[in-house]
């Protein structure tokens, strides 16, 4: 079972890939899309990242949640205990 | 590999979704569309596949200046081709209404590779699987063979934009 801590460590790495940004840079203040400059296209690439790594199948309606580390977390988080 | 000879949209049925026309429509034929996991909304993560077919031939006009006296096809035209193929997929499987509102273009090339030059009088048969498809954008990837052997390969990202009323 993947504890919390190393959730949110494989989707800083997961994150600070995509958006091509510094790891430190991805904390749980920044915004995906405002500070992190995580377009559409990009939050697409994570979408279908997080698909793939967790084995998960996200609804389209979640798709504005994946905008703060944090909130990207809890979605994981949320869809892993759902399928367990 | 489907059969060449048996086909689903020729030139004329491909003219009814996509926009492209001459000099830029790459495709002359698709071969297949699997459309099974559709779901009601359009949405899918996978399972969408479509065969198309690109006859290179001289007589086009990248060939003029890509090369002279060494006409190779350039890498950006297979991709071009292989986007197309895409948009056939995605604008087949939505109504035709929505179809005239919006155009699929493409927002990212991702891990793409040339593996093998595509000369005129080469049959250029594109593959495209779709990884994962939302309301307005799509993720797919695909390969471009020719005689088997593959000439291409990568992925793209599609996005839409609203045309002007």
């Amino acid at each position: 079972m993947l504890t919390e801590l190393s959730i949110e460590n494989e989707l800083k790495s997961l994150i600070s890939e995509i958006a091509e940004v510094e790891l430190n840079k991805v904390n749980c203040d920044a915004s995906l899309t405002k500070d992190l400059g995580v377009d559409s296209m990009r939050a697409l690439e994570l979408l279908a990242a997080l698909e793939k790594k967790y084995k998960i199948e996200i609804a389209e309606e979640d798709l504005p949640k994946l905008d703060k580390l944090g909130t990207v977390v809890e979605l994981v988080k949320k869809y892993l205990a759902e399928k367990s | 590999m489907p059969d060449k000879n048996s086909f689903m949209l020729e030139a004329k049925d491909i003219e009814k979704i996509l926009p492209h026309r001459y000099p830029f429509l790459l495709i002359d034929k698709i071969l297949s569309i699997e459309n099974s996991a559709s779901a009601k909304d359009g949405s899918s993560s996978g399972g969408k596949k479509i065969v198309a077919l690109k006859n290179v031939t001289m007589n086009e006009a990248q060939f003029l200046g890509h090369f002279p006296g060494n006409p190779i096809m350039p890498g950006v035209l297979i991709v071009e081709a292989m986007a197309q193929a895409a948009a056939v997929l995605f604008l087949e499987a939505i109504d035709s209404n929505l179809r005239s509102q919006y155009t699929f273009v493409l927002g990212a090339i991702k891990d793409f590779r040339f593996l093998s030059p595509v000369y005129p009088g080469d049959q250029l048969i594109i593959e495209i699987e779709v990884l994962k498809l939302i309301k307005q954008s799509g993720i797919v990837k695909g390969s471009a063979l020719v005689s088997g052997k593959k000439a291409a390969e990568g992925q793209l990202f599609f996005g839409t934009i609203k045309k002007d009323e």
